[in-house]
């Protein structure tokens, strides 16, 4: 076990393993005081009480979607990572027949100055990317390119959802770019995959882009290429480990890791990150609009599809992008957008699989009115992701009011119980 | 202070009386971390600042919409890599991908008894 940002990581995933059948996350019990915090925010409930003592367990990964909600709430830190591949990434930079290339998320950069005491919610993409190349990576591209890939795909793919439904291709179309949510469609809601969109996630499009396009572009061997997808998220590290995205005849997400990992890597190479000079992506996979950097945010993928829907659907200019209706701090929000030469698209956002469940119910009711769906796990989106720098109000455990205040919690879980 | 827990668990629910107003206050909030849920939220709330913020600054993104993203317009040109256009068969094949049914380990789960919330 080695320390990341205050969390525990275990290792590597071994090679060629179903991430079906392994856990990403699990409760060291020497740590776990039976509190139930993970429980309450856990919405699969993969994660129970165990035993006489009540010690919490992901119990089985087939109910668990990785999101790590439980690991980051923790007030006792006692939920651990089974899989870092700092690791490799080291071993990879130092390698100098290996181009390493970065694929950074749109919310890390929201959340990586906090490692390094800058703000909560600075952005720091620019120091982000000076940080990557300080540290060894020869292509500094960026998921955010992705984003905006993300919404030419499925904002078309959901035109012509609208335009002809079918059996293949119903409506409402639901978002794919969460991999928490993917996998919970698959487990809890296979009837409704069909809705899901099939466009990849922006970091499933940008591994493939990478070893296809890119290596063109940049006349780089795809073969030497390994790419490190750079995630707020845990769940993205089960998505990276998907059999079935290899399609650059290589895999298109080598390793992946979180922003905590990224911070630990800033730290251990020494790099004075609060000082750094911003500097910019590498080019043919590392533009981006702002449409893409509002992937980040419950609300965002929406706002930036409807973007690109009113001005296809109406063929005119959308004069003011500020789409605030579909801005969702968390729970669901709905918004009937109103678009001339077409009518009113509808529209569901959700944060939250509690929340997610009450619109896929709606779905498989067949009493649905919306066309476009967006659901992120996390409550409030990415940037409350699971791979996160932590919060440093959640660990209560040496704060002895708090931990007073947990008690009684406990006391009060275990009498709703009895 | 866990190597106790058993017997501190059945004074404190002989206290339980005492313990009433406590309760209610936990029951009108079901979740039962309310002090680390609203920094949580708190949280949350300046990052997503922070996005809006970054999307509205045109220092930072230079244009709002994918479609005007030139690099965007690059790999879509009529000669670009992705000729055929956003749903084109080559982006099937690298950008769009399948799901699998995985209800059966969740079924197998709920058949040995375990409660799950969905």
């Amino acid at each position: 076990m080695q320390e990341m940002e205050k969390v525990m990581m275990k290792g590597s995933a071994p090679k060629n393993i179903d991430p079906t059948k392994f856990s990403f996350v699990q409760v060291d019990a020497e740590k776990c005081q039976a509190c139930g915090t993970c429980d309450d925010v856990c919405k699969t409930g993969a994660i129970q009480p165990v035993g006489k003592d009540e010690k919490r367990q992901v119990l089985d990964p087939a109910a668990c979607v990785n999101c790590g909600q439980c690991l980051v709430n923790c007030p006792y830190g006692a939920i651990y990572e089974e899989v870092s591949f700092v690791d490799e990434v080291f071993k990879a930079l130092k390698d100098p027949n290996t181009v390493v290339v970065s694929m950074p998320a749109p919310a890390v950069r929201y959340a990586l100055g906090e490692a390094f005491g800058l703000p909560a919610g600075t952005h720091v993409g620019g120091k982000m990317h000076a940080a990557l190349r300080k540290l060894g990576f020869k292509l500094i591209w960026d998921n955010e390119f992705t984003a905006d890939v993300t919404i030419m795909e499925e904002g078309t793919e959901l035109l012509n959802r609208v335009k002809k439904p079918s059996h293949g291709a119903p409506l409402p179309q639901f978002t794919s770019c969460c991999p928490g949510w993917v996998k919970f469609v698959e487990a809890f809601y296979p009837e409704l995959i069909p809705n899901l969109s099939s466009a990849k996630s922006p970091i499933g499009m940008l591994g493939a882009l990478a070893k296809t396009y890119g290596a063109k572009q940049t006349k780089t061997d795809p073969g030497k290429m390994f790419t490190v997808s750079i995630m707020p998220c845990i769940a993205k590290k089960y998505e990276g480990l998907r059999p079935e995205l290899a399609a650059s005849g290589y895999r298109d997400t080598d390793v992946t890791i979180t922003t905590r990992e990224l911070a630990y890597m800033i730290k251990k190479a020494g790099i004075d990150f609060k000082n750094l000079k911003d500097e910019a992506a590498d080019p043919i996979l590392g533009e981006a609009t702002g449409a893409a950097t509002i992937f980040a945010t419950s609300g965002g993928v929406m706002e930036a599809a409807l973007r690109l829907a009113y001005e296809v659907l109406s063929g005119d200019r959308l004069k003011d992008v500020d789409l605030k209706g579909v801005r969702a701090h968390e729970g669901i929000k709905t918004a009937s957008v109103d678009v001339p030469k077409f009518g009113k698209v509808n529209v569901a956002v959700a944060s939250g699989l509690d929340n997610a469940k009450k619109l896929c119910d709606e779905v498989k009711a067949g009493k649905s009115p919306h066309h476009f769906i967006e659901i992120m796990t996390c409550p409030g989106g990415c940037v409350n992701g699971g791979g996160q720098i932590l919060n440093p109000s959640v660990r209560t455990a040496d704060n002895g009011c708090s931990k007073v205040f947990a008690e009684i919690n406990k006391r009060l879980a275990m009498k709703a119980q009895a | 202070m866990s190597d106790n827990t058993d017997c501190t668990r059945r004074d404190f629910l002989k206290l339980a009386g005492a313990a009433a107003a406590v309760a209610a206050v936990a029951t009108a909030a079901p979740g039962l971390v309310t002090e680390a849920e609203a920094a949580e939220l708190d949280l949350v709330t300046k990052r997503q600042t922070g996005v809006y913020a970054a999307d509205s600054n045109p220092k930072l993104y230079k244009a709002r919409k994918s479609q005007d993203n030139a690099m965007v317009q690059k790999l879509y040109a009529k000669d670009g890599f992705l000729h055929d256009g956003p749903t084109g068969h080559k982006a099937h094949l690298l950008l769009h991908t399948h799901y699998f049914d995985r209800s059966a380990g969740v079924k197998a789960l709920k058949a040995k008894g375990i409660k799950l919330k969905a």
